[in-house]
């Protein structure tokens, strides 16, 4: 027994594993949490009102340092839910060559009915960093995962934009035969890749393919627990307003009229107006039993903003994972 | 990165294609000797510089598909698509939207997400079916895939109904077509000798559209189907079996994006034809496609993906013009 608060660590640097499973008494709760410097692995204590396991990742000093690797692996078994988050941005540092690469690997294997939510704060990478991020998702019959990938400019105060040497985000999606040695099958796979070099033969500066976007960010959503944020989403983004049509109505009649609406279609109206104040684009389409939405927006905390205000507003992960789970994307 | 036995297919690919040319030189002018036929087989993509004095020397089969293949006549319906242009026309109404600054942006972005998996399956034909399913899931964006599916669809039926007979001989191409579920079965061993002068690869082709045949008319019972048709992996396919060597491949797939590019933009009304042959002329768009080309020569499929983000959004948001022209 060792009196350190702290869970005892995995053997490799950066490496880290979670194991969540369904209590006796309801609930879900930590079976394993092991961590290794530079990664950090914290979970309050659980009360009785949580609704799912929490756990923080963390890093030393806030971000990765050229070089770092963290390596997490996940094990949700069956029923279990488990919510994700950080505190602030995941900072990337610049690395000394453009040979050192700082990465974060994590793979999560989903047991029949359990649920994975990670909504953790944007990945913000600096002036020259370098950095590969690989999620990979095993899903088992009836498993539910919500995963955001976002990622901005750099330091926006500092005047970097787009300014690192690579960025390139990878999440797949795969499900998982019933029988063990039973080949699971690719559903969803989601590579963006930013590079310096790789815009270079098309002769533009990468912040100018980016077309004054400060963040960009993918949500993913599958399984029976995503099933009604999911619809939510495609039935939002088909009631966006038509690009290119007009209203013919004077100002007064369309005040008058949107003071008739229900409360539901006012705080559409509200959200359509910011977005168009934010230069906040976004598209859902569904995909292979998944909904997947892209946005981008003019500044961070509009795209925080946005993506909470969605979130917070059909409440089902709320509902299921606790408040907890989307405290990185409240404004 | 190519593996060992990826390098070693396409060896035994290339070597075989080369016996091939030799043979059909071989046959064309009996008393030539070898030095000067393995000369011209390399220059099978242009018309021969040297022409023997006794006689003009065709083109060869490969020049021929390939004329075919970069055709914008092709039938697979690419004018009606726009690629997210008309899309980022309505989003960019400013004076800074221009064509110009569109163009880099589409070929760095359809290079980066597609054209890895023309390479790769024209370096391994065989892996047709997983390549269209690796992709299926790659592309992920409604408008993008309608697109993709529709116009490798059509190019699949091109293969079927109007080049199949002419590369393969004719007894066993009927056979092909009207068994193809046969050969699938039997493909392991091929010890009939009717079956032996299909060549692999366009075998490969008949089995992905039995395939497709049987996916379609399977009830979706959630599980998406194998496959799909996207166009990126069966371009590649169908050039290998035409012969197109791998470079002209993909200069092809990124010149026939160009090309429907511009055409969109005659359509939309943002230039004048005779603006759009001088840019298709100009040496910036051929420097742009050997430039992406180059990048993605080894890029392979699993690290394929969106090199311009803002392209999904206005590729997925093409949906909400209030009025298109296009299909995407």
């Amino acid at each position: 027994m060792t009196s350190s608060p702290f869970p005892p660590s995995a053997s490799l640097p950066g490496d880290g594993r979670i194991v969540v499973r369904l209590l006796p008494a309801g609930g879900s709760g930590l079976e394993t949490i092991s961590y290794q410097y530079p990664l950090k692995l914290i979970s309050p204590s659980p009360t009785v009102a949580q609704k799912s396991a929490l756990v923080f990742l963390l890093s030393y000093g806030g971000g990765l340092v050229g070089g770092d690797g963290v390596n997490l692996s996940v094990h949700m078994r069956r029923g279990s839910s488990l919510s994700l988050v950080t505190q602030g941005h995941t900072k990337i540092f610049k690395s000394a060559t453009p040979d050192i690469i700082t990465s974060q690997k994590m793979q999560v294997q989903v047991d029949e009915e359990a649920a994975v939510c990670l909504l953790p704060d944007p990945v913000q990478p600096f002036e020259d960093s370098v950095y590969e991020q690989t999620q990979i998702f095993t899903l088992r019959q009836r498993a539910s995962l919500c995963l955001l990938d976002w990622v901005t400019q750099g330091r926006a105060a500092r005047g970097e934009d787009w300014s690192f040497t690579r960025w390139t985000g990878r999440n797949e999606v795969w499900t998982q035969g019933s029988d063990l040695g039973q080949k699971g099958r690719l559903l969803i796979r989601d590579n963006v890749i930013l590079s310096q070099d790789g815009s270079k033969p098309v002769g533009l500066p990468l912040k100018d393919t980016m077309h004054k976007m400060s963040v960009l960010g993918t949500l993913i959503l599958t399984g029976p627990v995503m099933e009604s944020i999911g619809d939510f989403f495609m039935a939002e983004f088909t009631a966006l307003p038509r690009i290119g049509s007009r209203d013919f109505r004077s100002k007064e009649d369309q005040e008058k009229d949107a003071e008739e609406k229900p409360e539901f279609e006012r705080w559409r109206a509200r959200r359509i107006a910011m977005e168009k104040q934010h230069n906040i684009l976004w598209s859902a389409a569904q995909v292979r039993g998944c909904v997947i939405v892209k946005f981008g927006a003019a500044t961070v905390e509009a795209g925080r903003s946005w993506i909470g205000t969605m979130l917070r507003r059909e409440g089902s992960i709320a509902s299921h994972f606790g408040d907890s789970a989307l405290m990185c994307v409240e404004p | 990165m190519a593996s060992q036995d990826e390098i070693e297919t396409e060896i035994a690919l290339l070597e075989r294609r080369l016996q091939e040319a030799k043979a059909r030189l071989k046959a064309l002018k009996p008393s030539s000797s070898t030095t000067s036929s393995s000369s011209s087989s390399n220059s099978n993509s242009s018309i021969p510089s040297h022409p023997s004095p006794s006689a003009f020397s065709p083109a060869s089969s490969h020049t021929h598909f390939l004329l075919l293949l970069s055709d914008s006549a092709l039938p697979i319906g690419s004018f009606a698509f726009s690629s997210g242009l008309e899309s980022f026309a309505a989003h960019n109404r400013s004076a800074a939207s221009s064509f110009s600054s569109f163009l880099p942006l589409s070929l760095s972005s359809y290079a980066s997400s597609t054209l890895p998996f023309v390479l790769a399956a024209h370096r391994r034909p065989q892996c047709l079916a997983e390549l269209d399913d690796q992709l299926d899931a790659a592309v992920i964006c409604t408008v993008g895939r309608r697109a993709s599916v529709a116009q490798g669809r059509a190019l699949l039926s091109i293969w079927e109904r109007s080049f199949k007979p002419t590369n393969l001989p004719p007894s066993t191409s009927s056979t092909s077509s009207s068994s193809s579920s046969f050969h699938q079965a039997a493909s392991n061993n091929s010890s009939s000798s009717s079956r032996s002068s299909i060549s692999p690869d366009a075998l490969v082709l008949s089995n992905f559209s039995a395939l497709l045949r049987r996916e379609s008319t399977k009830s979706s019972a959630g599980e998406p189907p194998l496959v799909s048709a996207h166009l990126g992996p069966l371009f590649g396919v169908i050039a290998a079996v035409v012969g197109l060597s791998l470079r002209q491949t993909a200069y092809v797939f990124m010149l026939s994006h160009v090309k429907a590019l511009v055409s969109a933009a005659v359509r939309a009304n943002m230039f004048g034809p005779y603006q759009a042959q001088k840019m298709l002329a100009s040496e910036h768009v051929q420097a742009l496609i050997n430039a992406v080309v180059e990048r993605e020569w080894h890029t392979s499929v699993e690290e394929a993906g969106q090199s311009v983000p803002v392209m999904d959004l206005w590729v997925g948001r093409h949906e909400l013009l209030y009025s298109r022209i296009f299909n995407s």
